[in-house]
């Protein structure tokens, strides 16, 4: 942690006179100002007048306030904080790539080109969906996307659905993306196991009956355009039904789309598209190591059938055999098609987040077939060695074999009034990020803990000996988590006043 | 494998303390007829140099240009060095979504700041956190415009948007039964046609967007479009595809507009094939409960002390599932990292300073080309960095002759409209240099004009 426990708003370190950057040489006249009177553009209230030394330190005291993936585990259920290369950093900066224009003529970024197709075409291998577009800027942007080709496909046939099935367990990603494409959306109830119900399902506490799958799709047939499954869901359990899930909705006509957050626990294990996926979408910045950057950037691309392509967003990169000699090793060239009559339209305002695309690539070119399903093979046990060594130390609602992830939650510790949050808040005195808490919906106060392939055994056993420690204090000395964070540079945030007052930016005080 | 943390003796210990034999063990969940029962068909496992090395070879593939005149949306400009190293440090760039404030005060306060300097540069109240990319930044103001104002279903377009931007629009509108994208027409000026636009304003249009600059690099008077969109009831949005553009031009919320968004990826950030970019979006503080994406607040702690957190959350995807303002999860965090570092490093007068220079340069492009055979003026209003000149030669031959000579030149504009043939948007940024715009000046001259 940082020295320094305070580091005020740059606004306030403003002195008129200092700069921190000196204008280059003007070659040229200077500009001949032809704005009228009202454009021109008056002055700046907030914009600070700081040195690049004040500037530098400002960023590097903030910096350290912050928790990376390289301060240790970072176990957030559904995000797979994963290692992010360094090399992958280099070659997304390499010049070639870093300066090119993306306006530029084809023939001129045959190596972006290039890259892009390659990509599509492993993530295609890797998924078992042989269409894949690179442009979605993350997850939901990709769901957007995903969700706007199943309507696409049903308008092409004439029909106009109106529902989207999605699990109670879902990410509140995928109702919003319904609601963004224009659908309704229709709650699928979780059985006792963790899956999809296709029975009704009745709620032990008000005795209110659900409607399973099989009802469901009786009942509204042909209106529905599709489901949106995550699988591993958010529980970490495989919906082991998926393939009778997807002939059940390819019954009545509609698709599967798969949300790709957890897709860290099947890359070389099972591929959606042989369980009968229609379309998904994968999370660059989780299962293939691009930096999570604060919040961003990410990259979703979407992975589809061949009966799903002609929507795809345009333009799309194709590969072409250039002409040769007979006998030459074949030549091929890149070109963006933009004719595609039936595309959904941009949905980026160029190609995607390319920079994470390079990073990506460089993920796969690291790790190799084989070594990508090495990786997912050691996130699951290591997600199986979290799940053996704390249970029966924190509560398990599901008894269900979990892949790469695994759902606690509060119940042993609510006897003593302590909860999900006040567990999370003591992991922080200990040095740790704390786990997803609260999701997924259907665990009273879940702990999610996902650890990826990146930990090592002795960071696994300290972070399960912690636990147990926290346990301990919940039972021993409540009040301590209560209290926590007490190590931490700021203690626990008044969020409720946060939202009633909101204070968005900082204003000059007069 | 070099990233993952595997010794046979660990490995082995993991499996008996979970009780397998081996990793696959655990794969029981996972029906045996649904999983892959061969090995993935990708290239081998390669080292860091052999990886480096593919890498290059493909960044190689790519022409680097002596010089370029494209913008059109991705901008050309130079990235201070404290940028890149302060965002290669781990904590800024390995930390996720700061759902934890305690150990995300770094990213909070860098957020709250960014706000603050967006509402700043627009002249508005409030700012999100950032958005995708200009493209989408239209999508959700769009979207936000039709929220606050429920029973009308119309959303104008000026022409002059970004063609990208309105194809955006239009992919993101259409699946929304009931609501109507309406294009305004531009004037032979190059700018908004206020008479077609008076016309369409009916009492169902929710939002009015206009480019400022515009895609063909005209500044628009929004004061006099404020003029009239207001009394019609509609909401001003000014979209700015270069936000550099407002260390020049007067900002959009003191000219009338009810909110400003676009693209900010100028500010220290380098064009890499288009993404990741940084969309921007600011609106007034009325409006503030319907802003899309992720917002940050100042508060206290416990023990009194300032911090800040992630907050108005129930307006998100997590909260409010299908009820949401927006889907968007993420935002560009680290990308609107690098344009608070560089707008911080830039302050009130570099910024200003570094926006006259792309006007000087720019008039000194358009200057000499304009000397030029075949060149002529289309558009008379106040330009930013960008401008449209037509071109009465062979625009194939004038390309042509461009790459060859190792010059990207400005975009041909002859696919985005019939009143556009033959047209050709021109930019020049500070990096530009005058030795550069004589070298295409040399490469142009020898061309042959029969026009």
């Amino acid at each position: 942690m940082a020295l320094r426990q305070r580091e005020t708003l740059i606004f306030e370190k403003s002195v008129a006179g200092k700069v921190g950057l000196d204008l280059p040489r003007l070659d040229v006249p200077a500009a001949a100002d032809t704005r009228p009177a009202h454009l021109k553009r008056s002055g700046f209230d907030a914009l600070p007048e700081v040195s690049e030394v004040d500037v530098i330190r400002h960023f590097t005291r903030l910096s350290k306030w912050n928790y990376g993936v390289d301060d240790g585990l970072y176990p957030l259920g559904s995000c797979t904080m994963k290692h992010n290369p360094r090399l992958n950093e280099k070659t997304a900066a390499l010049p070639g790539f870093a300066d090119s224009h993306p306006m530029t003529p084809a023939e001129h970024v045959q190596g972006n080109l290039a890259l892009m197709h390659t990509l599509q075409t492993w993530l295609g291998e890797i998924t078992g969906l042989p269409a894949v577009t690179l442009h979605p800027s993350a997850g939901a942007s990709g769901e957007l996307t995903g969700v706007m080709l199943i309507r696409a496909y049903h308008l092409s046939k004439g029909a106009q659905r109106r529902i989207i099935l999605i699990p109670d367990s879902g990410h509140g990603t995928n109702p919003a993306t319904a609601a963004m494409a224009g659908y309704e959306v229709v709650e699928l109830p979780s059985q006792t196991d963790g899956t999809i119900s296709f029975e009704d399902v009745t709620d032990p506490t008000t005795g209110k009956v659900r409607k399973g799958l099989a009802a469901l799709i009786r009942e509204h047939g042909t209106e529905i355009a599709g489901a949106m499954i995550t699988n591993p869901n958010t529980l970490g359990i495989f919906e082991y039904r998926i393939k009778e899930i997807a002939d059940l909705l390819h019954g009545v006509g509609a698709l599967l789309y798969m949300d790709g957050a957890n897709m860290n626990a099947l890359i070389g294990v099972a591929r959606p598209g042989d369980f009968g996926v229609d379309v998904m979408h994968l999370n660059l910045h989780k299962t293939f190591s691009t930096p999570h950057g604060g919040g961003g950037p990410g990259s979703g691309p979407v992975a589809c059938t061949k009966a799903l392509e002609p929507f795809l967003p345009r333009p799309v990169v194709v590969r072409e055999e250039a002409k040769r000699g007979e006998g030459e090793v074949p030549a091929y060239t890149y070109r963006l098609d933009w004719d595609r009559p039936q595309s959904i339209g941009k949905v980026h305002t160029f190609f995607g987040n390319f920079a994470m695309l390079v990073r990506a690539l460089t993920y796969c070119l690291s790790h190799g077939g084989d070594g990508l399903k090495t990786a997912t093979l050691r996130a699951i046990v290591n997600a199986n060695y979290i799940r053996k060594q704390l249970t029966g130390t924190f509560h398990l609602q599901y008894e269900t074999p979990t892949l790469h992830e695994v759902v606690f939650d509060d119940a042993f510790q609510a006897k003593n009034d302590v909860h999900t949050l006040d567990i999370a808040k003591r992991l922080l005195d200990y040095g740790f990020h704390p786990p997803t808490i609260y999701f997924p919906l259907i665990v009273h106060g879940a702990i999610m803990i996902e650890p990826t392939e990146s930990e090592p055994k002795e960071e696994l056993d300290v972070f399960i000996d912690t636990m147990k420690q926290i346990a301990r204090e919940a039972a021993e000395t409540p009040d301590l988590l209560h209290q926590a964070p007490t190590l931490t540079p700021l203690r626990r945030l008044d969020e409720t006043t946060a939202a009633r007052k909101p204070v968005l930016r900082w204003t000059k005080q007069a | 494998m070099r990233y993952l943390p595997s010794a046979p003796s660990e490995d082995r210990a993991l499996l008996d303390a979970i009780g397998v034999g081996s990793a696959e063990d655990l794969l029981t969940g996972i029906p045996a007829a649904l999983r892959l029962n061969r090995s993935l068909d990708l290239p081998p496992q390669q080292s860091e140099l052999d990886v480096l090395r593919t890498l290059e070879e493909m960044a190689a593939r790519n022409t680097r240009f002596r010089a370029r005149f494209l913008g059109a949306g991705a901008y050309d400009h130079f990235v201070p060095s404290a940028v890149d190293t302060l965002t290669s440090r781990e904590e800024w760039f390995t930390a996720y979504t700061p759902y934890q404030p305690e150990v995300s005060q770094g990213t909070l306060q860098h957020i709250f700041e960014y706000q603050t300097l967006v509402a700043d540069l627009t002249g508005l109240d409030v700012s999100n956190a950032s958005l995708y990319d200009g493209g989408t930044s239209c999508v959700e103001a769009a979207l936000m415009a039709v929220r606050l104002q429920k029973k009308k279903n119309t959303i104008l377009i000026s022409q002059g948007l970004h063609p990208h931007y309105q194809e955006v629009l239009c992919t993101n509108i259409t699946p929304h039964e009931g609501l109507k994208l309406v294009q305004v027409a531009l004037t032979a000026e190059g700018v908004t046609d206020l008479d077609d636009l008076k016309a369409k304003l009916d009492g169902d249009v929710a939002a009015v967007l206009v480019g400022y600059p515009n895609f063909l690099g005209c500044a628009e008077d929004l004061q006099a479009i404020a003029a009239i969109t207001k009394p019609a009831g509609a909401l001003l949005v000014s979209v700015t595809q270069e936000a550099l553009a407002l260390g020049w031009f007067e900002a959009p919320g003191k000219l009338g507009a009810d909110m400003a968004c676009g693209e900010a990826m100028s500010f220290g950030n380098r064009p890499s094939f288009g993404g990741p970019f940084l969309g921007f979006l600011a609106v007034k503080d009325a409006h503030k409960r319907e802003i899309p994406g992720r917002v940050v607040g100042q508060t206290k702690d416990l023990e009194g002390r300032t911090g800040y957190v992630l907050t108005l959350t129930a307006r998100e995807q997590h909260i409010r599932r299908d009820k949401a303002t927006s889907n968007i999860c993420s935002n560009q965090g680290l990308v609107a990292l690098r344009a608070n570092i560089f707008l911080q490093l830039a302050g009130p007068e570099g910024l200003k300073g570094l926006a006259a220079q792309n006007v000087a340069k720019a008039q000194y492009l358009r200057q000499r080309l304009l000397e030029v055979p075949g060149f002529e003026a289309v558009h008379g209003a106040p330009t930013f960095n960008e401008f449209t000149l037509r071109y009465r030669g062979d625009l194939k031959a004038l390309q042509q002759a461009c790459l060859a000579a190792g010059i990207l030149p400005g975009l041909d504009l002859t696919p985005y409209g019939e009143p556009l043939k033959g047209c050709i948007l021109w930019c020049a940024t500070e990096t530009t240099t005058r030795e550069q715009v004589e070298q295409l000046i040399e490469v142009l001259a020898r061309i042959p004009v029969h026009a």
